[in-house]
């Protein structure tokens, strides 16, 4: 079946109009099996799940007691990127001055992103979604996956973190690197192409009969929830051969670290053009007690997560078409309690780096007390007076411009409520 | 501010919009047609009858602003309760609660300050309103506010666009709705419920008597072992309690259980040759682990199956304990011989302990002497799965409270303050004094008060320090525990948990989930968007058949089987396809969540495989169940409800596999003996319309065993089948050369070979597989 017989079908059966999930691009793996798959831009969420320590990253304080490893003067300047001197403090990972000096010209950051909630759930939602008060918005990483190809096979990866799709794209799970090799060699005895289930003259029946089923299914009565989960599935089904692509890029060896666990079948789904999007996380950074110990451990090893992904994907040569989010869920208060942590707090920072992204940037700001200072929503310059607050659904209309979604219809599904006034001008410029 | 200051929960706990009742109902409405606006201060002519033409007032007023808005502090225990404007929600007592509510909303429409309406000045923050600005005046709530005001006097706009009566003219839900056979629900429920294809009685049972033979076949698959497997599974998914990340016997606190948690370390193993004995012991550890997860899980299979109250799952004044884990609490002298067998690590009975006694000789506070049992809420496991730290101090205990036993998800719709930050700097104590706090946690703190007596891990341990002066006190709901409950407390607040009309209400809505793998569904979100008024009379429909199963569970004593019988005697369960193509917009977004179709998960599927082929597959037990959409109860807690490409890669090769082994072992048995092949050999070919005719039954056999469907020969599936099977068979002949048997893997490897010189069981195996692949299959 072509794909415009199939969107005939599908506008025949009135699918396009009512069905939520893409079943106008079912075909698209099955036109692409033979080719190169999804060619990018890449997009990846880097998740520090717990509520990250801003103020020891991309935010540094070094006053009012807000911070007990660094001073004031200890703050560290790289380009236009004023970050806190850590390196001393840590044993393992990645330093935030390794890191900035590294990556610090290609960085965008957001400071003073305010919430205006503290609970892991729904600042966790809000920040993957830019919707606070609504369980069926989509995250990004997920409506991306679903405008720019949700028959890929894994579209939209998941590893953690809040993951809801909105019913747009499935969400994939692959714990393990090594089952990508079994699911790439379904048709084959353990794997092994040397002995294919069937001869390939009864595979082509099987699946020309399943084509067949499918067609005639189109025009019959069917409950809009039966129509949903045939296409799914069928689409589930035709578009996972083209997970033959990612073998070739599958590492021979696992790494050890949790994030380089996660970006080796992110990146491998990428290169092989089965992926759109992955969530990729670590957890534990919910430091309510000892915080400083904690934080020392876990953001080098954050940093070390995405340097590792930067690292590889250059060696996959799809750097380029890489683009970087890296987030946690909240901030931590500017105070430390009698455990020597630190708790929720509810404003934020964001980075962004990677294709078309210009770094050596910081918008917005924290004051002394870590409150968020306004900014010119026109200029992004700080401005107290008339400034407003950036949330999570600024940054998320910016997302969405900048991944040209903006007018997709499954954006328009999930609007953002940001008055025109408000939106985020020149955000990516 | 503490940082679990919510500043997000819904204004009060006690009216979350989901359960804000409401239907469509037969109550005639009719906006009277004399207007008389009154001055302020007056008392206002006797409220105009509420009777019925149009539907403006409970799909637009009503459904739009009233349940969405008024009703979260407008009613009887609300924050509003003191004002003259309350609202009541949808009750079986008073059928006229919503002509009562329209009354209500027509009184202060008409009552004028100055030459506004109070009602419009209200919703805007005007007239000191309590709740402040609740609609903007640009919003669409309060345009149909104005409207409504308008419509109220003759003399303005009354009319009604013609969409909206168009919109309105509804027809009762299930109709053009087929619903399934009764063979087929039986099919349905016996997979779904008792892993198992329905036997040769129970069939003839509703081949004679049809629908009302569910009753007694359902009564008994409650009974089989096989229901309260998929039961612990399907509650499990619910509590998560099995997902505890460190070694069981952790559950069983040093400070109580020190001489008896590990009892492991020192049981005899005499009997076992030395050699082999540390992996005895590593054995038995690992059983005993097993066999502490469960109980939690054990504790709702002995009420269900002994048709207690399913309240005991919070009132519960024992514990279920095994063998092996009653040697962890130190009991099982005492207790042996209640045993039946007392080696079997998974025999459970109930027990009570005693009061727990710590290594400093201080035994807990105990009225009776022994410890305080409440179900789950005093059971370490729950505690554990539910953890507290220093400043969460039992609030994350407090909001599982809510919402696994009163349907409460108090993060999921949540408000913010202007800044957050900036109220955590104001105030000293913002869960006490700043009010967008204090809404939520007046309610929230005072429970998680009450588990004050227990530590971070779910041990019982007071804080040394004392309970948080900084917290509203233990209690529940406006209600203060009294200091003499203290050592009872989770009993406290469970006898208070059941009798709460939200109980039922959410022990039904598990069993829902259970049975249709998704939750029920929410109040929908945009009154702007065009489907709003269909989506909310789907989300109202399903919403009534809860209602009356939580008021039947509740009759029947709170017996479980009694939810499981209705719901799945209910049209929604039964529901099997529509009787035509309807494109009408509104009549889909109606009927959008309408029908089972439910992906089966990884256990349902080994459970399913068992059931038709009489082997699990394996793969989907373990290395495979994350990767098709399962869970682990730790990290991974909520199941794939869609296939992704990854499943549809194992669903290939689970069709692959499972036919590779079972076809050609199924023509190796006696025919009589024949799951899949019972009329057929693999020497039957293609030819004359005979010869095809017993082909075409042979599928008719697999259709009706592997998918369920009860198909004629001339059905096109079975033609399409047909053509499949000869179709190989004519390309291989085509082809000329072929292996005269079939491959090594699938013809039987070391156990036996396969002779197939016509390529017929090659093609009968791609006809199963192709038929393990479709819909029929993977779905419920």
């Amino acid at each position: 079946m072509s794909r415009r017989t199939f969107l005939k079908l599908c506008s025949l059966a009135g699918l396009g109009f009512a069905a939520p999930v893409d079943v106008t691009s079912l075909l698209y793996a099955k036109e692409r099996n033979d080719s190169a798959g999804y060619g990018g831009p890449y997009y990846i969420v880097f998740n520090a799940s717990g509520g990250w320590d801003t103020t020891y990253m991309m935010d540094p304080k070094g006053i009012e007691g807000i911070n007990r490893l660094y001073k004031d003067e200890e703050i560290v300047t790289i380009g236009k990127h004023r970050i806190a001197p850590i390196k001393k403090h840590i044993e393992k990972g990645m330093s935030n001055e390794d890191f900035f000096a590294k990556y610090g010209p290609e960085l965008r950051v957001l400071n003073g992103m305010d919430l205006s909630v503290n609970n892991h759930s729904p600042c966790a939602r809000y920040m993957a979604t830019g919707k606070l008060d609504s369980l069926a918005y989509p995250t990004f990483p997920a409506l991306v996956a679903a405008c720019h190809g949700s028959a890929a096979p894994l579209a939209f990866l998941t590893f953690g973190n809040y993951s809801a799709t909105g019913n747009l794209v499935p969400m994939s799970r692959v714990p393990y690197l090594q089952s990508l090799n079994l699911l790439a060699k379904a048709d084959s005895v353990e794997g092994n192409e040397r002995a294919p289930y069937h001869d390939p003259f009864v595979s082509d029946r099987i699946e020309r009969a399943l084509e067949q089923q499918f067609e005639s299914r189109v025009g019959e009565a069917r409950l809009p929830r039966v129509e949903r989960s045939q296409s799914m599935l069928y689409s589930a089904q035709v578009n996972s051969k083209a997970l033959q692509r990612v073998v070739p890029f599958i590492p021979k060896e696992v790494a050890k670290e949790r994030l380089a666990q996660q970006a080796d079948i992110a990146l491998a789904s990428f290169k092989a053009g089965v992926c759109v999007s992955a969530n990729l996380s670590i957890g534990q950074f919910d430091s309510h007690n000892n915080n400083d110990p904690d934080q020392m451990k876990l953001i080098p090893e954050f940093l070390a997560g995405i340097d590792y992904v930067m690292r590889k994907s250059e060696d996959l040569q799809i750097r380029e078409k890489l683009i970087v989010i890296v987030q946690s869920e909240m901030g931590r208060t500017p105070t430390y309690n009698t455990g020597n942590g630190k708790d929720h707090w509810s404003i934020n920072s964001i980075m962004f780096l990677g294709m078309g992204i210009t770094g050596d940037l910081v918008i917005g700001a924290t004051d002394e007390k870590q409150q968020a200072v306004p900014i010119n929503p026109q200029s992004l310059a700080l401005d107290k007076e008339n400034g407003i607050r950036a949330r999570p659904e600024h940054i998320h209309l910016a997302l969405r411009e900048f991944a040209g979604i903006q007018d997709h219809p499954f954006s328009k599904q999930f609007p953002l409520e940001v008055p025109a006034k408000e939106k985020l001008q020149s955000f990516w410029n | 501010m503490s940082p679990e200051c919510s500043l997000m929960f819904p204004r009060r706990l006690g009216c979350h919009v989901r359960h804000v009742p409401h239907l469509m109902t037969t109550v005639v409405l009719m906006i009277v047609a004399s207007w008389s606006g009154v001055v302020s201060g007056e008392t206002p002519p006797p409220p105009a009858v509420c009777s019925l033409e149009d539907r403006f007032f409970e799909d637009e007023v009503w459904a739009k602003v009233g349940e969405r808005t008024c009703l979260r502090c407008h009613h009887s225990r609300g924050d509003a309760a003191e004002s003259g404007f309350l609202l009541t929600r949808r009750t079986s007592e008073n059928p006229a609660w919503l002509q009562d509510n329209c009354k209500t909303f027509q009184k202060m429409a008409m009552t004028l300050e100055g030459d506004k309406s109070k009602l419009l000045l209200k919703v805007t923050g005007g007239l000191d309103h309590g709740g402040g600005q609740v609609l903007k005046p640009d919003s669409t709530g309060y345009r149909i506010l104005e409207r409504y005001v308008r419509r109220l006097s003759p003399a303005k706009d009354v009319s009604i666009p013609a969409e909206t009566i168009a919109q309105y003219n509804v027809r009762p839900f299930f109709e053009g709705v087929i619903m399934t056979s009764p063979r087929r629900l039986l099919r349905r429920v016996t997979l779904s419920l008792a892993a198992r294809l329905p036997t040769a009685s129970e069939l003839t049972a509703v081949d004679q008597r049809g629908q009302e033979a569910m009753d007694s076949i359902l009564d008994g698959i409650l009974q089989e072992q096989a229901f309260y497997d998929r039961l612990k599974e399907g509650f499990n998914d619910i509590f998560l309690t099995i997902g505890i990340e460190d070694n069981a016997e952790t559950l069983l606190s040093y400070d109580h259980f020190e001489k008896t948690r590990l009892w492991y370390d020192k049981h005899d193993l005499s009997h076992v040759p030395e050699a082999e004995r540390q992996r005895a012991r590593w054995k038995l550890a690992d059983v005993y682990r097993d066999a502490l997860l469960r109980e939690p899980l054990e504790l709702i299979t002995h009420i269900v199956r002994n048709n207690r109250p399913f309240s005991e799952l919070v009132t519960a004044d024992y514990i279920m304990v095994s063998p092996y884990t009653a040697r962890g609490y130190g009991i099982f002298d005492e207790i042996k011989d209640q045993f039946k067998d007392p080696e079997n690590p998974f025999e459970y009975i109930p027990a009570r302990l005693k009061a727990l006694k710590g290594r400093d000789g201080k035994t807990q506070e105990s009225a009776t002497g022994m410890y305080p049992h409440a179900g789950f809420l005093s059971t370490f496991h729950y505690l554990r799965r539910y953890p507290s730290t220093e400043t969460n101090r039992n609030r994350l205990r407090a909001r599982m409270l809510y919402q696994h036993f009163l349907g409460i998800d108090i993060m999921q719709l949540a408000p913010r303050v202007t800044d957050a930050a900036a109220v955590a700097a104001k105030y000293e104590i913002p869960t006490m004094q700043a009010a967008d706090c204090v809404v939520c946690h007046k309610t929230i703190d005072p429970v998680a008060g009450l588990f004050q007596d227990y530590n971070f891990e779910g041990g019982v341990g007071p804080r040394k320090a004392g309970w948080y002066t900084d917290m509203f006190k233990a209690g529940f709901e406006g209600e203060s525990m009294p200091a003499e409950e203290r050592w009872r407390a989770p009993q406290w607040l469970a006898q208070r948990v059941v009798k709460d009309p939200r109980f039922p209400v959410a022990m039904v809505e598990h069993v829902y989930y259970i049975l249709f793998g998704r939750k029920v569904l929410q109040l929908p979100d945009d009154i702007d968007d065009p489907m709003f008024n269909a989506r909310r009379r789907g989300y109202v429909a399903q919403r009534q058949l809860i209602e009356q199963v939580a008021s039947r569970f509740t009759k029947e004593n709170f017996n479980l089987k009694v939810a499981f019988k209705a719901l799945i005697n209910s049209e929604f369960y039964r529901v099997d396809g529509l009787a035509v193509a309807n494109a009408d917009s509104h009549r889909r977004a109606e009927l959008d969540d309408v029908g089972l179709t439910r992906l089966l998960s990884p256990e349902q599927m080994e459970r399913k495989l068992n059931a038709i082929f009489g082997k699990r597959w394996g793969r989907l037990d373990d290395s495979m169940k994350v990767l098709y959409g399962g869970i682990d109860s730790i990290t991974v807690t909520e199941r794939n409800a869609d296939p992704s490409g990854a499943m549809g890669a194992i669903q290939r090769l689970l069709a692959n596999d499972v036919a590779c082994y079972h076809v050609a072992r199924d023509f190796r048995r006696d025919a009589a003996e024949r799951l899949l092949f019972p009329r057929i050999e693999q020497t039957d070919l293609p030819g004359d319309d005979a010869a095809n005719l017993k082909i075409k039954q042979a599928i008719v056999d697999l259709h009706q065993r592997l998918l369920g469907h009860e198909r004629a020969v001339d059905h096109p599936e079975i033609e399409r089948t047909f053509q499949l099977f000869t179709g190989v068979l004519a390309d291989v002949k085509a082809q000329g050369r072929f292996e005269p048997r079939e491959t090594y893997f699938c013809g039987g490897r070391e156990e036996f070979r396969t002779e197939d010189p016509h390529y017929s069981v090659r093609a009968w195996r791609g006809v199963v597989t192709y038929l393990l692949r479709q819909h029929e299959f993977l779905y419920e």
